[in-house]
């Protein structure tokens, strides 16, 4: 049997403040573990209020965390040991990241089309300038986009959701087989942010990555989700699959999140209104 | 604290203006101008917008990023600075004691309305509140210029509005690091209602928190709002806070108003093409049929797209869509909008939802 793409096994992370005296001790991430499948690529949600561990549990997954105790294995080889420059751009090149703002992740001195061509040139075998603007031009055509479309500008000459798109297709450049997108849409409009949410469906099902998605975004993520973890102070308090949970959620928590949802449909429950809308899970 | 969670919601009834509208936006315009090098540049971030808000009413503005809604609040509050300017129109207040046009009064006369009769919650609480002082400090701040009351007097009166929004005076002694970020939050909002003033202009308040603390935010809201039977201005480009909070909602695209209508009516029966989209897209818990993003770019306000603004990308713009800029026209009582297709059959709208 082939090894899983990730697994993460039972782990911890504790964050210690302070000296001798007064000591605070932060359990950021507390006996998580889950596993993604290498055969079948999925959308894999990680849900959770700010201060619950989310962004330190992608951190460690993206390997630039280590864990307190427990460990994370991608492809069946263990994070700790990709240590030497090789094995670590091997490893950057199956997993790449997508954060929150695009804003902040580009220069807004250097042109965008720079950090495609450079992903281009540590993570695939383009030798010439040529090649790497294939290798962009290709990625750029993944998520809607095209080298002559960008080439040459600047970010702040694009909207924020091109921007993410180009984040993506940086992301995409070097073939990863996971991507880790912190929150990549609560700072994109509302008339972009579908845009973006539709282009994870697709390379799930076209291009065959798997991504694990954090947000605490319970509708976006009931739009795109195969499976979900809730987390609680660093804990799973509930996983599964997407619809059943967020339908029936069973923990507490996971009620209070679900009903803590504005919804739409909700505003105007008791009018004539809400039976134009489609009836509503509860 | 507020333990009840749930927002209450908008009202049903379309409450009749008893009095003159609390606030008349009447056809504003307000550019960036600049002058570099001989070149002139301008940036027509509002255009031609007029709007009024009733007494006792959650007015909701909806839009994305540079549609100029940050730029219409700050015109409305008279916070405007060059190369910000307003070149047309006018802005007026109907307070209690008196109408003021905010752009014939003096910069005292302004300073003494501010917090009093206008006042604003914005978004990022860490930066609203010094991070070296307590909270009771910025309380003296921002409202003992404002109150005739001083010293003990004066604390008893924060203290007291304290305990009519929930929140444990004892955050008086805190230092902002200390409050959790909805907890803050809530601090700024008791902070821009401790004069009680008539008019409050909330600046995405909700758009930093998570999904639980935005609604005992949101509820707390209208709670004061209900409370002090004061006029809220909510900003925000979450269509799911307008549907459970405001009690009418305009909807801006680069730079104009091109929808307002009740709350209610705008989602049931939206007349504009963008609005019909940014409903219909809305992903929902329950909801799985795919939901389509909207094609393009928002457009640049230094160069807006010719005739209607929204016309390259909208899926029913006909000829005299790239030509003439619609006005906003009552197409249904009490429901405006600027498209050319609504005006002459507003049905058709309703079919790109």
């Amino acid at each position: 049997m082939s090894p899983n793409l990730l697994d993460v096994e039972n782990v911890n992370k504790i964050f210690t403040m302070g000296g001798l005296i007064s000591r605070t001790v932060n359990h950021a991430v507390n006996d998580v573990s889950f596993s993604l499948a290498a055969d079948k690529p999925e959308v894999f949600t990680i849900i959770g209020e700010s201060g619950s561990g989310k962004t330190t549990l992608a951190g460690m997954i993206l390997n630039s965390l280590a864990p307190t105790s427990g460990r994370i294995l991608f492809q069946g080889r263990d994070l700790r040991d990709v240590r030497s420059r090789r094995d670590r751009l091997a490893f950057m090149s199956h997993v790449q990241a997508i954060f929150q703002n695009p804003f902040d992740a580009f220069n807004p001195l250097k042109r965008v089309d720079r950090y495609l061509f450079s992903a281009a040139q540590r993570f695939t075998e383009s030798r010439t300038t040529e090649e790497a603007a294939e290798r962009a031009d290709e990625a750029l055509r993944k998520v809607g986009l095209s080298l002559i479309e960008i080439r040459g500008r600047y970010p702040h000459e694009m909207s924020g959701g091109q921007l993410q798109r180009v984040a993506i297709a940086r992301a995409l450049v070097s073939n990863p087989s996971l991507i880790v997108a912190d929150e990549p849409v609560s700072m994109i409009d509302a008339s972009l942010r579908m845009t973006v949410i539709n282009l994870f469906k697709k390379l799930r099902d076209e291009i065959g990555v798997s991504i694990i998605y954090i947000t605490h975004d319970l509708a976006t993520a009931y739009y795109i989700s195969d499976r979900l973890i809730i987390m609680q102070k660093g804990k799973i308090v509930e996983g599964g699959d997407a619809r059943t949970v967020l339908a029936a959620p069973q923990h507490p928590y996971s009620i209070k999140l679900r009903q803590a949802v504005l919804s739409v449909d909700n505003a105007w429950r008791d009018e004539p209104f809400a039976d134009t809308i489609p009836a509503v899970v509860t | 604290m507020i333990t009840e969670l749930r927002p209450i919601p908008p009202s049903v009834e379309l409450k009749a203006p008893q009095t003159a509208p609390l606030l008349t936006v009447d056809r504003l315009k307000a550019y960036y101008k600049t002058q570099l090098f001989g070149v002139d540049r301008e940036v027509r971030a509002v255009d031609d917008v007029s709007l009024k808000i009733n007494r006792n009413e959650i007015y909701g503005l909806a839009g994305e990023s540079s549609s100029g809604k940050s730029s219409l609040i700050k015109t409305i509050a008279g916070a405007i600075r060059p190369p910000f300017r307003v070149v047309e129109g006018s802005v007026r207040f109907n307070f209690k004691d008196g109408e003021r046009d905010i752009y014939k009064l003096s910069p005292q006369e302004l300073s003494a309305i501010r917090w009093s009769h206008l006042s604003y919650i914005m978004q990022g609480s860490m930066s609203v509140l010094n991070p070296v002082r307590r909270i009771k400090h910025a309380f003296a701040d921002f409202a003992l210029p404002h109150v005739s009351v001083k010293g003990a007097d004066f604390t008893r009166l924060v203290e007291r509005h304290l305990k009519r929004v929930h929140l444990d005076p004892a955050v008086l002694q805190a230092y902002p690091h200390e409050l959790s970020g909805g907890m803050r939050q809530r601090v700024t909002i008791a902070l821009a209602t401790v004069c009680s003033p008539e008019f409050i202009i909330a600046d995405e308040p909700t758009t930093a928190l998570d999904v639980i603390v935005q609604k005992g935010v949101l509820s707390m809201v209208r709670e004061i709002q209900q409370e002090l039977g004061s006029s809220v201005l909510f900003v925000t480009h979450d269509m799911a806070v307008h549907a459970n909070l405001t009690d009418r909602l305009g909807i801006m695209y680069a730079g104009r108003l091109v929808e307002e209508g009740r709350t209610r009516d705008v989602f049931k029966k939206p007349l504009h093409p963008y609005t019909a989209h940014l409903i219909s897209s809305l992903p929902r818990i329950g909801d799985e049929a795919p939901k389509k993003g909207l094609e393009g770019s928002p457009p640049s306000l230094a160069d807006p797209p010719s005739g209607c603004r929204f016309h390259p990308r909208c899926p029913l713009a006909i000829d005299i869509c790239h030509r003439e800029a619609p006005q906003m026209v009552e197409i249904l009582p009490g429901h405006r909008a600027a498209c050319h297709v609504a005006q002459a059959d507003p049905t058709r709208v309703e079919a790109v939802a």
